[in-house]
């Protein structure tokens, strides 16, 4: 694995600035209503088995990158967009005290985690 | 990367660091001793860099990777052991068990290191 | 008093012994060198940059929100513009002017509000927006902390000394892709007409982790439990 591959592309722009505009148009947009796919993970992945089959709501549309799921194998050839889905605690776990059903959970996940609901 | 034969060869001990977790003297102790107050031993930060620059580049040991062996042997080799030191005991495990050097290497590493440290 | 008297009235104490995690912390460098795995200068130049970074600004940010609306705006809208302005340039002053690639440059300020409560963890790793708050506390990096923010977080706050009424929603911010929060809490009553420097003060590193409220009356984190040494001293 090499962290080198986008030097060059990154310099004084940043990470993950440096990818603007590389994604395609975005599958999703804020309040759209997902769920989370559970594919198979191949040794390396950012997103949570926590989140796996969830419900979630896209609050933001964060960021285009490579996934990590690509990137930890230095393929950084078709960046993705990233969203931030927001959660219900109740949703994630079954013995969430429902007195507390406000409570909630925001994180993000690339576009191939997400199927629309 | 670590195949799931490698990962499972984490628990084993290594008698080096496991010597060194159980007999050498962590930095809560020595502030103990000598009336200290500072929270961190002087290496802690370079300790952080080695980690940073060996995830940059050629990324010898990746953080992620690194941090699930850290998390795998805070709960079972090192759980003894208080932080910062566990860290340092679990880099090192990591760095072996992933041959980037070997125990016998560190250990005359550490041999020379001492020596420089105490003929000041 | 005679001058050795003098001498040891004013020198600090030090720890006098050099200790096997001090020479295996060496030791462990000096063989990644000697390997390739990185140079003394790289090493060097992050040393200095961890060197550089703390609390501060991120304490400052949040003071300065407090203090005007349209930079508070702009902590919501430019989170990388709002931090140059508390000194931060996530993107230039790395040592990789790139970002590092453990914090990137995507900070994001999680504005709380009397109804909305945020807490940062990163279950996966630990990740922490560094470059603003500095290097993260022990207990953040902990599984325990890590695995059961996101399932109890009631539980894990009020562990905290944070107990927060029903219809206040606690909503755990997972910091799992390239995105560093920081929590900008509510401003606290009791602080009112303070300076700019007042305010920072206050605004303390568990506040911007979300664990803690900032109060008018607390300039430091409280101690937190932390794992017990097995060989105390006298051992």
């Amino acid at each position: 694995m090499s962290k080198s591959h986008h030097v060059e592309k990154a310099t004084g722009i940043g990470d993950p600035q440096c990818f603007k505009g590389e994604a395609s148009q975005p599958k999703f947009s804020v309040g759209d209503k997902v769920r989370i796919r559970n594919l198979p993970d191949i040794f390396y992945t950012r997103s949570q088995m926590y989140l796996r089959e969830a419900e979630a709501t896209v609050v933001k549309l964060v960021y285009e990158s490579p996934p990590a799921e690509d990137e930890a194998w230095d393929n950084t050839d078709s960046p993705e967009w990233f969203y931030s889905l927001l959660f219900k605690q109740t949703d994630l776990w079954p013995d969430y005290p429902q007195k507390f059903a406000g409570d909630t959970l925001e994180t993000e996940l690339s576009e191939r985690w997400l199927e629309p609901l | 990367m670590p195949n799931a034969k490698e990962m499972t060869k984490l628990g084993e001990t290594i008698p080096l660091l496991e010597s060194i977790g159980k007999e050498g003297r962590v930095w809560s102790d020595l502030c103990q001793q000598y009336g200290v107050e500072n929270p961190d031993p002087p290496w802690r930060v370079t300790l952080e860099s080695t980690c940073e620059v060996l995830n940059e580049g050629a990324c010898a040991l990746p953080v992620l990777e690194r941090r699930n062996e850290e998390d795998e042997l805070s709960e079972d080799l090192y759980k003894n052991v208080p932080h910062p030191e566990r860290q340092l005991l679990a880099l090192a495990h990591s760095m072996i068990k992933k041959g980037l050097f070997r125990e016998d290497e560190l250990s005359v590493q550490m041999e020379k290191v001492y020596k420089r440290l105490t003929s000041v | 008093m005679s001058k050795s008297d003098k001498h040891n009235h004013d020198a600090a104490p030090m720890v006098d012994e050099i200790s096997d995690f001090e020479v295996l912390e060496v030791a462990v460098r000096e063989l990644c060198i000697e390997k390739g795995l990185f140079t003394q200068q790289d090493h060097n130049e992050w040393t200095e940059y961890m060197h550089t970074l703390g609390p501060l600004p991120a304490g400052r940010l949040v003071a300065k929100a407090w203090l005007d609306p349209d930079y508070k705006q702009l902590c919501i809208d430019d989170p990388v513009k709002a931090s140059l302005e508390v000194g931060i340039d996530w993107i230039n002053s790395m040592p990789s002017k790139f970002g590092t690639p453990s914090d990137y440059c995507n900070p994001r300020i999680l504005v709380d509000t009397p109804t909305l409560k945020h807490v940062v963890v990163c279950t996966l790793c630990s990740c922490y927006p560094r470059p603003i708050l500095g290097q993260s506390p022990e207990w953040y990096r902990t599984p325990n902390y890590r695995r059961r923010m996101v399932r109890w977080p009631r539980q894990v706050l009020s562990e905290f000394g944070l107990q927060l009424p029903e219809d206040v929603e606690i909503r755990v911010a997972d910091s799992n892709q390239k995105t560093r929060y920081v929590v900008m809490p509510v401003r606290p009553d009791g602080t009112e007409g303070w300076t700019e420097d007042q305010l920072t003060e206050i605004v303390t590193r568990d506040c911007l982790i979300g664990v803690a409220l900032p109060r008018a009356d607390r300039k430091a984190d409280d101690k937190r439990p932390i794992h017990k040494a097995v060989h105390p001293y006298g051992h």
